[in-house]
C-alpha cells in the first residue's frame, strides 16, 4: 500500500513542489489550501501524515490540528510554519502535533521526518 | 590613672589649670581658716593643733565637688570659650545649611560639626521613616561601622512618646530616667542605649517629628546647662526645615530617576514590540516565497540522479538554497530577540556547544588562517539553559571575531570558566582582530549597529538580549593592537526550577518541546 500524505498550505506553489517531490518518492499525495479543506480531506483521503501550515485563511492550522487530532488521533501531523514564535509552537505541541518545521524547508530533513512518522505508525 | 599623652594639649592644660586654681583656693581657705579660727572657736579647742586640720577636712569634703565644678564652668566659659565658640560654630552651620539641598552632605555636616564643636563621643542624625515605625541613620559619628542603618523606634516606643509629649525640647537621659518609675525608666534607658546617647534633640517640621539628633559625651563630666539646652532647641528649630527640605529634594530626585528608568524601559518595550510585529509580518511574507524558491531548487537538486545537471547549474542551485536560508535567518534573528524566551530548558554542555560552533565556523576560519584556541574548565557546574540560545551567543561572537580579524590571519581564544565564588560562569572571548574604536564601545550592542556594509548589525544585539534573559551581563574591552575581549557572565543555575530568568518564563511543559527541526 502506498504511503499517504496530505499537504495543507494556502500557497499553491508550496503544495505543488512538495507534491511533485513526494510523488517522486512514491507517496500518494493530496493537497488542501485551507483548514476546512484539510479536515474534509483527512476524512475522505485518510492520510498517514499531514503537513499542516499554521497561518491560513478560513480555519487556521491550529484549529484544523485540534479537529484532526480529536477525530483521528492516529494521524501524524507535522506543523509547518513561516514564523516560529514560541507560543505558537507550544500551542501546537499541546494540541498534539507530532513535530514542527520552519520555512524555508529542508526537503531532505522533511522527507526523513515524514518517513520516521510513517514507520512509527507501522510499528504500532 | 591618666594617660595624658593620649589627650589633646588643651585638655591637659585645662586639667592643670583646674588643679592650680583648686590648690590656690584650698590654700587661701586654709589660710583664712587658720586666721579666723581662734576668733570663732573659743579655748580650749581654738588653740588645739588638730582643730584647723579637722575644719579644713570638713570644708574639703563638703565644698570640693561644687567648687571644682564652678571652677571648671568658669574656665570653660571665660578662658576656653568652648561653649561660646561651639555656639558660634553651630550658628554658622545653621546659616550655611539654609542653602544646602544635598541631603547626605547636609547630614554629614550637622553630625560632624556637632561632634567636633561639642567634643562629643557619639552623634547621629536619625531620620524618621515614612512608615513611621523607625528611624534611619542619615549620618553618624562615633558609631560602630557595622551598625544597621535602621533603628526600630516606633510611635509607641517610650522615647518617641516622650518626644511627642515634650515637644522640641532636648531630652536629657539622667534627669528623665529619675523622673520615671522603675519599669518605665528601664524601657526608656533601652531606647537611649539604642541611639547611643545621653541627649536627644528632636527636630520638628510643621509640627511633625521628622528627625532627631542623638548625642552622647565621653565622660559624665560634660555638662550642659539650661542656656545650652535653650540654644540646642533654637539650633534644632533652624536646622529642621533644612533637613526636611533636603529630604524632600532627595525624594524628588529619586522619583525622577525612577521615572526616567521606567520611561526608558517603556520605550524599549514599545520599540521591541513594534520590531516584533514588523519581524513577524516580514517573516510570514518573506518565508513563504523563500520556501518556494528554496523548495524548487532542492527538488531540482534531488532529481539530479534522473536528470543530470550541468555542474554550474548545480552550484547555482546550491547557492540558491544556501542564500534563502540566510535571508530567512535575518528575520528569525529579529524575532528571536523580540520574543520572550520560553525556550525549553536543558542541561547545557558548554564544551559540546563550543565544539559544534567551532565546527560551523571552522572552515571559514581556516580559510582566513585564524587559529581557534578553546579552553573549558572541566569542573564547570551544571548549567540549565537553552542550547539554541547559548549556541547563538557563541556563533555571534565567532562571526564577529572572524569579521574583526579579516583575512589577515589571527587568533580567537575562548575560555569558559567559573568565577566569583563559584556562582558565575564566565565566558571570555578574545580575538586578535581590529580594535573597536572607543566611541563605538557603547554602541556595538545596539540594534542595527554595524561597521560593515553587508551586515545587518543584529548579532551582538541578539547576544546581549540572550545574556540578559539569563540574568547575566556582557561587556567588551578593546585596546589598540590587542584586539578585543568580550566577557560574558552568566549566573550559575543549580536546578531546572532555579533558572535566573527575569520572570515566569519557565516552560510549563518544557520537556515536550523538543525542536527536532533544528
Amino acid at each position: 500500500m502506498k504511503k499517504k500524505l496530505l499537504l495543507v498550505d494556502d500557497e499553491v506553489e508550496i503544495c505543488e513542489f512538495l507534491k511533485s517531490f513526494f510523488e517522486d518518492r512514491d507517496y500518494q499525495v493530496a493537497t488542501a489550501h485551507s483548514g476546512v479543506q484539510a479536515v474534509e480531506q483527512v476524512e475522505s483521503f485518510r492520510p498517514d501524515v499531514v503537513l499542516l501550515d499554521i497561518q491560513m485563511p478560513e480555519m487556521d492550522g491550529l484549529s484544523a490540528l485540534r479537529e484532526i487530532k480529536e477525530k483521528y488521533p492516529r494521524v501524524k501531523v507535522i506543523m509547518v510554519t513561516a514564523v516560529e514564535t514560541q507560543d505558537r509552537i507550544e500551542a501546537a505541541m499541546r494540541l498534539g502535533a507530532d513535530n514542527y518545521i520552519t520555512k524555508p524547508l529542508s526537503l531532505e530533513y522533511l522527507e526523513k521526518d515524514v518517513q520516521e512518522k510513517i514507520e512509527s505508525l507501522a510499528g504500532i | 590613672m591618666m594617660f595624658f599623652h593620649l589627650r589633646n594639649p588643651k585638655t591637659v592644660l585645662r586639667k592643670i589649670l583646674v588643679g592650680l586654681i583648686l590648690f590656690f583656693i584650698g590654700a587661701m581657705a586654709a589660710y583664712l581658716v587658720s586666721l579666723s579660727l581662734p576668733h570663732v572657736v573659743g579655748n580650749p579647742w581654738g588653740a588645739h593643733p588638730l582643730t584647723p586640720i579637722l575644719t579644713m577636712t570638713l570644708i574639703f569634703l563638703v565644698a570640693y565637688k561644687p567648687v571644682e565644678r564652678c571652677v571648671k564652668v568658669f574656665l570653660e566659659k571665660n578662658i576656653f570659650r568652648k561653649k561660646s565658640y561651639a555656639q558660634w560654630t553651630l550658628m554658622e552651620l545653621a546659616e550655611e545649611l539654609r542653602t544646602n539641598l544635598d541631603f547626605q552632605e547636609l547630614s554629614n555636616l550637622i553630625v560632624n560639626t556637632f561632634g567636633e564643636a561639642l567634643h562629643l563621643k557619639t552623634v547621629a542624625l536619625l531620620i524618621r521613616d515614612v512608615t513611621r515605625d523607625g528611624f534611619e541613620i542619615a549620618s553618624a559619628f562615633g558609631w560602630p561601622l557595622a551598625t544597621s542603618r535602621r533603628i526600630f523606634l516606633g510611635n509607641d516606643s517610650p522615647l518617641v512618646r516622650c518626644i511627642h509629649r515634650m515637644g522640641p525640647h532636648v531630652l536629657v537621659r539622667g534627669p528623665l530616667l529619675k523622673s520615671l518609675s522603675w519599669q518605665e525608666a528601664n524601657e526608656m534607658a533601652r531606647d537611649f542605649d539604642l541611639v547611643r546617647s545621653c541627649w536627644v534633640l528632636p527636630l520638628f517640621s510643621k509640627g511633625d517629628l521628622i528627625a532627631m539628633i542623638a548625642f552622647g559625651a565621653h565622660s559624665p563630666d560634660t555638662v550642659f546647662d539650661e542656656w545650652d539646652f535653650h540654644f540646642f532647641r533654637k539650633f534644632g528649630e533652624s536646622v529642621a526645615p533644612c533637613v526636611a527640605n533636603s529630604r524632600y529634594v532627595q525624594g524628588l530626585r529619586r522619583a525622577n530617576f525612577e521615572l526616567q528608568d521606567s520611561q526608558a524601559e517603556w520605550f524599549q518595550k514599545t520599540k521591541m514590540s513594534a520590531i516584533e510585529k514588523l519581524a513577524a509580518g516580514i517573516a510570514h511574507e518573506v518565508h513563504n516565497p523563500l520556501a518556494i524558491i528554496s523548495g524548487k531548487a532542492q527538488v531540482l537538486l534531488m532529481q539530479k540522479k534522473r536528470t543530470p545537471l550541468e555542474p554550474h547549474v548545480e552550484e547555482a542551485l546550491n547557492v540558491i538554497v544556501k542564500q534563502t536560508r540566510r535571508a530567512a535567518d535575518i528575520t528569525r534573528k529579529l524575532l528571536m530577540y523580540s520574543q520572550d524566551s520560553r525556550a525549553p530548558q536543558e542541561e547545557i554542555s558548554f564544551e559540546k556547544i563550543l565544539d559544534e560552533t567551532i565546527a560551523l565556523v571552522g572552515y571559514q576560519a581556516s580559510l582566513d588562517k585564524i587559529e581557534i584556541i578553546k579552553k573549558t574548565d572541566p569542573s564547570l557546574p551544571t548549567f540549565w539553559g537553552n542550547t539554541q540560545e547559548i549556541r547563538e551567543i557563541f556563533l555571534n561572537l565567532f562571526l564577529n571575531a572572524v569579521e574583526a580579524i579579516g583575512d589577515q590571519g589571527g587568533r580567537i581564544q575562548v575560555e569558559v570558566r567559573i568565577s566569583e565564588g563559584e556562582d558565575v560562569i564566565e565566558i571570555r572571548f578574545q580575538n586578535s582582530g581590529k580594535e573597536i574604536p572607543q566611541e563605538d564601545l557603547d554602541r556595538i550592542f545596539n540594534p542595527f549597529f554595524t561597521t560593515r556594509h553587508e551586515a545587518v548589525g543584529l548579532g551582538l544585539f541578539v547576544t546581549r538580549q540572550i545574556v540578559k534573559r539569563y540574568g547575566g551581563a556582557i561587556r567588551v574591552e578593546s585596546q589598540s593592537g590587542e584586539g578585543s575581549l568580550f566577557i560574558i557572565q552568566l549566573p550559575r543555575t543549580t536546578a531546572e526550577g532555579e533558572t535566573p530568568r527575569a520572570s515566569a518564563e519557565k516552560p510549563k511543559e518544557g520537556t515536550i518541546l523538543v525542536n527536532k527541526g533544528a
